[in-house]
């Protein structure tokens, strides 16, 4: 399928932390055509596997999006509700949701209108409490249709800017389940030996749980784990942002180095330019929870930088992305049994 | 032209010709060529002749114009710095869509990342000095080229009906009063009537001071989206007016103390014909009334609006109700004058 085409598809589907099923099915749907067996797990995450010889190599991305859950219905009808994952409260005021009740129903995020505000409260962001969701019906009828506890997704939109770049919400970490899967269809041209699986993990925006459950199913040798990182935007730390036209690839003590190093080496070889992203600690992907499973799983980490992340218009660039898939499939064509014993030496 | 159909026309202050053509030939092909003409201030104004002697004249207006932005230089890396063309609030543009020029360039703007804010950014309102446009440009000198300074954007934003009988839409201030406007014009009413679609509303009453100064008409009813802050606070006393409840009548606003028989008539003109209505209580936001009431030697003005929910961003929310309510009952007063 066609990288953009999918990313359109994807993007749109809610999927929000602890109800993937829909995003799954769709995810599982498209990795059909370029694998010898595709399932989902018990906790939504989609494991699509092409058999090699070994070693076994998991390639991880999450399906799992940020959103929202309703927490009370006002006596006016207005709903309150709080964040599933680091849902920013500064991007809700005046934005559009979908929210998952009895039947799917467009809300509005409304605050108190700010020439009613005082001038200190006029300088402040607006706080979980000072906001809540208009869905343009009485108290009653809102009791009907909704109920403490319905999961509310931000508004979705795929939106092309200039030079292949996209603004779309769930960029984290749809994205890197693009990447993924142009990864899969690439190696239907190319030899591998190693048995490649292929997860698109639930639950990384809460936990990392879908990630270290289907790595105890799957038992890998080693992993790859795409996630996106900061691309630079105005004010951001200097250390922590990337240029947004090309990968990262992750250093530091979460990182294998033999692996990391192998990474590099393939990059080089295949031309793709590339970002060294230092992560002296707590990478905040999958990687952090997939690392100890079992007996452990040796990786690498991979990133697509992404602007205004954890918002509804995160930014990606399409070259970006399809370069991180060659490089992908280039290093799963690459691993032998050899990494296996020279891992530690 | 239906609600939607205006609504998704772009028009910032000061940008209002795409709409003002539209209008013109709707209102030409339903009045005729003579009784369609723009003034000096870009005000487009429809004259219906009444059918009968010794009736005041009188004007509906509306205003043509939207808050949106405008470009006024970039940055190194390529994002739009821009600043509001009339008053929006900077807390609700983050992580929207806009448009951008007339190619309508898609834009988004973004805000740093919830993971990399300080402790102080997650207190503080992102202002205008440190919000962008991004376009997708690489550079500088790419952005400039497809959006050179004073270019204008507008909320990227659908037209859509939700919930009971309501809309989200961007511009329904005050694309609802040019909405009745059109509606008006289909009828023939006793005395003169003037419909006025007025320009630059948003940015300091500017074009409904030459159209209240040209027309200079007895009595004045303008059309208007008010803000209704009327749900999630709890507190009544905050509540300016209710999205539902009918057309907000208005007796004071921040710029015009309107005069209290029209007033009075109104109230009693919407229970006489059962027309849904409601009184504005809060003191709050100025309008063209302002002018109307106070060119040359002064006229009668009233305010008719619509209570919008979140007016001057994306996702305003009106009351269909209420729309019907404030052109039954400004028809119901042209029809007594």
């Amino acid at each position: 399928m066609q990288t953009e085409q999918f990313l359109r598809e994807v993007t749109a589907l809610p999927g929000l932390s602890g109800g993937e099923e829909a995003v799954a099915r769709y995810i599982a749907g498209a990795f059909e055509p370029y694998c010898d067996e595709v399932r989902i797990d018990a906790l939504n995450s989609v494991i699509a596997r092409i058999r090699g010889r070994g070693p076994k190599v998991m390639l991880c991305a999450h399906l799992d999006e940020i959103g929202m859950m309703v927490a009370k219905i006002e006596d006016d009808g207005a709903l309150r509700m709080r964040g599933i994952g680091g849902v920013d409260p500064r991007i809700l005021p005046g934005m559009r949701v979908t929210v998952h009740g009895k039947e799917r129903v467009l809300g509005v995020i409304g605050a108190k209108a700010p020439h009613l505000l005082s001038p200190s409260e006029r300088e402040k962001n607006y706080a979980w409490d000072e906001l809540y969701i208009d869905l343009g019906m009485s108290a009653e009828r809102a009791r009907e249709t909704v109920r403490v506890g319905d999961c509310v997704s931000l508004e979705g939109g795929f939106t092309e800017l200039m030079n292949g770049r996209f603004a779309t919400k769930t960029a984290d970490d749809r994205s890197c389940a693009a990447i993924l899967l142009r990864t899969a269809e690439l190696l239907q041209r190319m030899d591998t030996t190693a048995d490649l699986y292929f997860v698109l993990s639930s639950q990384e925006e809460v936990s990392g749980y879908g990630a270290m459950t289907a790595g105890f199913g799957v038992d890998p040798d080693f992993c790859v784990v795409l996630d996106v990182t900061h691309a630079k935007t105005p004010g951001a730390p200097e250390l922590e942002a990337f240029e947004i036209d090309s990968p990262t690839i992750a250093r530091g003590p979460f990182i294998h180095p033999y692996l990391r190093q192998k990474l590099e080496d393939i990059a080089k070889e295949q031309r793709v330019a590339y970002q060294c992203e230092v992560v002296p600690r707590d990478t905040y992907t999958d990687m952090d929870g997939l690392e100890t499973v079992r007996g452990g799983v040796p990786g690498v980490l991979l990133s697509l930088p992404v602007r205004y992340m954890h918002t509804s218009v995160e930014t990606f660039d399409l070259s970006a992305l399809n370069e991180c898939a060659r490089l992908l499939a280039a290093y799963c064509a690459s691993v032998s049994g050899a990494w296996r014993d020279e891992l530690w030496i | 032209m239906d609600l939607k159909q205006l609504c998704e026309i772009h028009a910032p202050s000061g940008n209002e010709k795409e709409l003002r053509r539209l209008l013109a030939e709707e209102a030409r092909a339903a009045l005729g060529e003579e009784n369609v003409r723009t003034d000096r201030m870009g005000n487009l104004l429809c004259s219906i002749r009444g059918q009968e002697a010794g009736k005041p004249h009188v004007c509906v207006s509306a205003h043509m114009d939207e808050v949106g932005f405008i470009v006024m230089g970039a940055t190194e890396e390529g994002l739009l710095r821009f600043r509001p063309v009339g008053g929006i609030d900077p807390r609700v543009i983050v992580s929207k869509r806009v448009l951008v020029g007339e190619k309508r360039l898609p834009g988004v703007i973004g805000a740093i990342a919830i993971h990399l804010q300080t402790r102080e950014d997650m207190d503080r309102v992102p202002d205008y000095d440190h919000l962008y446009i991004d376009i997708g440009a690489k550079n500088k000198q790419e952005a400039l080229e497809q959006c050179p300074p004073a270019s204008v954007a507008c909320f990227d934003a659908p037209y859509t009906l939700f919930g009971d009988g309501f809309v989200c839409a961007k511009a329904l201030d005050d694309r609802v009063g040019c909405y009745n406007l059109l509606r008006l014009m289909r009828e023939s009413y006793p005395g003169d009537v003037t419909l006025a679609f007025v320009t630059r509303e948003e940015v300091g009453l500017r074009g409904s001071a030459g159209a209240a100064y040209a027309l200079q008409p007895e009595i004045t009813v303008n059309l208007e989206g008010t803000a209704a802050n009327d749900l999630g606070c709890g507190e009544t006393q905050t509540q300016v007016c209710a999205a539902g409840a009918g057309v907000a009548v208005s007796f004071m606003d921040n710029s015009s103390i309107y005069q209290r028989r029209l007033y009075q008539k109104m109230m009693r003109l919407a229970d006489r014909n059962a027309i849904a209505h409601q009184v504005k209580r809060g003191v709050t936001a100025v309008n063209d009334a302002a002018n109307y009431q106070r060119a040359a030697g002064g006229a009668r003005a009233i305010t008719l609006s619509v209570p919008c929910r979140y007016i001057h961003s994306g996702a305003s929310v009106c009351c269909l109700n209420d729309v019907e309510a404030q052109y039954a009952l400004t028809r119901a007063f042209l029809q007594n004058v």
